[in-house]
């Protein structure tokens, strides 16, 4: 991993080279999270690059990605570690004999039970330890970037148990002890803002909320991601976006459909928004029945104004 | 920029309502350092990068920093808009014999940047933070102007006065000047207190508006927001409980399924969820102008709890009596409580009518797992009480809550008939301010669970 970062416009071009354009708050954020070992709550709306801000820092601090996807009833045994009782008690039943043998020539309980004991270390080692997500993190040889996904949607009880790992970088593990991160990982929490997280969280790590982008910087993405698409009609089609934004919508359109809607006119090759092209890949953008059938009934006036132009 | 006037900054955000830890003021700090203040935007989304952890604290956020940091921008010292030409009267130090007048004269002499580093000195040795209301500002800006030493020259202008023509003439120039000191000398405090004053003030404030009766509080402006604020609160307490107590028995088959891959061990326990509850609220709220301001609050507290309590319906009556389940769920509880209050408000309740009503419209669904809560002063106008239709209801659900506006001692009095009801409610609570509302869908949260 890199370890000297010399300023936030570095990240901004790192970022910018892996096409994944961001404001300078979303920079700022991660030199201060690299710079102070602190993890980053990332909040905003669905499809504005929070996971794809993981990736791209990863990619720019040259460090592993380990994520782990949050969902309700995840526990312990799937995000930290699970005890494989099944195979300790599989090389229990298969090296029986071979105890037995070590054990013949003991011959009181006493000195069978000690020597016993010489060999317990073995059934309570990492052999039976699978480890999950947050331990290779803490284990890596090298330090990563944790990406723990919706938190949101994890269980309350989670969130508190993260705690530890968020501020001293260590877990517990009853069967080993306190394990504490090699290499201290950079995390990053997304949250969709289901369900509030606790304060006790939140005050552990630096928070950056993404909003929609603007229409400059939606443009620049745009440009950057779908670069066969005409200039001109770029611009129509971040101001249609934007306008959309601005509605009364179930679903906002987010970055992600920004650009499935770029791609689908690069391949229809579209050179503007006219009317048909734009009602028949409206759901491209909009994801609810009733949103497209309101975005209908807008376009129509919403194109002459653009004609007038 | 010191430290100190960080730590300032994070006070002025407490007192803007922020919740800022310790810890958390120490992070900002070391972020404003990795950053420098060289850049103001930079600076600025540091500081909102550690300190600001929910997005609708942001514009609080947004507003401290501007006032706080614009004295800055302005000039070099932050203490603000005093006039770099202040005509100071020309100093006599020659005629200057006692150290009290030595005083007096060097203060006189002193430029005027002088003078405002001085003023700032002063203000920086006090402790404004102690400021709570408009009035004590005179107060403190005659504290600031002793710390600066204007002392010695109120002195030298009664002395003055007493001299000969041109020492009167002078202690007029004197009197000119020091009236513009003081000026500034309230400018400067006036701005402390807008930093600290104000937050202190709005906490006061917030502690007034939820003891004062519900009759009174429509005046005030910012209820709307406390409302909420009470809401998130106690939703985000209950979320928690709803999910501990979910957890239900031990499923046997399940564990013994797993188990038998581990050779009949339970190496891991399965747990049956409860099914999730099934419990539904219903409101009826009394929206004659006697109680209709506690309806108000009581039903923009419910649908603000939406997320812990998915299942309520409501219902109001006055001259009549009807659904607005689906005003509430259509419009934002502000513009719903107007449109219902429009359509149903009279005067005229005729309680035994409305549970006839009630009972007519909702029998079907009333169950074990329902509540009914009635928000009413129990004045009949001296018609039949309907006990007994209540009594019918109460039968068919798990428990009828009544809440009444009015003070205990009044329940009875006049045309209330409290007394015949009571025998029917699990509970009934006076429910006149924010506090006995908020302790009131406290203890409805907790029956059911």
């Amino acid at each position: 991993m890199k370890t000297r970062i010399d300023s936030v416009e570095e990240i901004t071009r790192s970022f910018a080279g892996q096409g994944y354009i961001c404001s300078e708050q979303i920079a700022l954020a991660i030199y201060l999270a690299a710079q102070l070992h602190k993890p980053v709550l990332v909040e905003g709306p669905p499809g504005v690059g929070k996971t794809e801000l993981a990736k791209a820092a990863a990619a720019f601090l040259e460090a592993p990605l380990i994520r782990l996807q949050c969902y309700e009833g995840l526990d312990e045994s799937r995000a930290l570690y699970e005890w494989k009782y099944g195979k300790q008690l599989l090389y229990t039943q298969l090296l029986r004999d071979k105890l037995g043998g070590m054990l013949a020539d003991t011959d009181s309980l006493e000195a069978s039970m000690e020597r016993l004991g010489d060999l317990g270390e073995a059934f309570y080692s990492d052999t039976f330890l699978e480890p999950r997500p947050l331990l290779h993190a803490l284990r890596s040889d090298e330090p990563a970037v944790l990406l723990i996904d919706e938190i949101d949607k994890a269980d309350q009880e989670f969130e508190a148990f993260l705690l530890e790992l968020l501020s001293d970088f260590q877990i517990s593990i009853p069967e080993l002890g306190t394990v504490k991160a090699k290499h201290q990982p950079l995390v990053l929490l997304t949250s969709n803002d289901q369900r509030e997280l606790s304060d006790a969280l939140k005050r552990r790590c630096l928070h950056l909320y993404i909003p929609y982008p603007a229409a400059e910087l939606e443009a620049q993405i745009v440009a950057t991601r779908v670069p066969d698409l005409d200039a001109r009609l770029r611009e129509q089609l971040v101001a249609f976006i934007q306008h959309l934004r601005e509605q009364d919508m179930k679903k906002l359109p987010a970055i992600s459909e920004t650009l499935d809607w770029a791609r689908a006119l690069v391949l229809l090759h579209a050179d503007s928004l006219e009317h048909a092209q734009v009602a028949d890949t409206l759901n491209l953008v909009l994801k609810t029945e009733q949103d497209v059938t309101l975005a209908r009934e807008l376009l129509p006036a919403w194109l002459r104004k653009l004609g007038k132009r | 920029m010191p430290t100190r006037r960080l730590s300032e900054f994070v006070q002025a955000l407490r007192g803007a309502g922020l919740r800022i830890s310790p810890d958390e003021a120490s992070q900002a700090m070391d972020a404003a350092a990795l950053v420098g203040y060289a850049r103001r935007q930079r600076f600025h989304d540091a500081l909102a990068v550690t300190l600001v952890k929910q997005q609708q604290d942001r514009p609080a956020f947004e507003e401290t920093f501007a006032r706080f940091f614009a004295a800055e921008d302005s000039g070099v010292d932050p203490s603000g808009d005093m006039e770099p030409a202040m005509p100071a009267p020309a100093a006599d130090p020659a005629s200057a014999q006692t150290p009290e007048e030595q005083q007096a004269e060097a203060l006189l002499a002193s430029t005027p940047e002088q003078l405002q580093q001085r003023m700032a000195q002063a203000a920086a040795e006090m402790d404004f933070t102690q400021m709570e209301v408009i009035t004590q500002q005179g107060l403190y800006s005659r504290r600031l102007l002793m710390n600066m030493g204007m002392g010695a020259v109120d002195d030298r202008v009664l002395q003055l006065d007493q001299g000969n023509p041109s020492q009167q003439a002078r202690a007029e120039q004197l009197r000119q000047w020091r009236a513009r000191v003081r000026e500034q000398a309230a400018g400067q405090v006036r701005r402390q207190f807008l930093l600290h004053g104000v937050g202190k003030g709005r906490a006061l404030r917030e502690q007034t508006l939820r003891a004062v009766p519900f009759r009174d509080l429509r005046e005030f402006r910012d209820v709307q927001a406390l409302v909420r604020k009470m809401a998130r609160r106690l939703a985000s307490l209950h979320q928690r409980r709803m999910k501990t107590s979910r957890r239900g028995m031990l499923d046997a088959r399940r564990t013994m399924v797993a188990s038998i891959r581990h050779d009949g061990v339970p190496a891991k326990l399965f747990w049956r969820r409860r099914p999730p509850r099934k419990t539904r609220v219903m409101v009826i709220c009394d929206v004659s102008s006697s109680v209709s301001d506690a309806a108000r609050f009581l039903l923009q507290f419910l649908y603000a709890m939406n997320d812990v309590l998915p299942r309520v319906r409501s219902f109001a009556f006055a001259s009549r009596f009807d659904e607005i389940t689906d005003d509430f769920s259509r419009y934002s509880p502000e513009v719903a409580v107007g449109q219902v209050l429009d359509r149903l408000s009279g005067s005229g309740t005729d309680y035994a009518e409305m549970f006839r009503a009630f009972q007519a419209r909702c029998e079907r669904e009333l169950d074990a797992h329902t509540t009914v809560i009635i928000l009413g002063d129990a004045r009949n106008n001296y018609l039949p009480d309907g006990a007994e239709t209540l009594q019918a209801i109460r039968r068919r659900v798990k428990q009828v809550w009544w809440l009444n506006p009015e003070s205990r001692g009044r329940w009875n009095s006049g045309d209330a008939v409290m007394d015949r009801y009571l025998p029917h409610c699990r509970l009934a609570r006076q429910c006149a301010t924010l506090n006995d509302l908020e302790r009131v869908v406290d203890s409805l949260l907790g029956a059911l669970d």
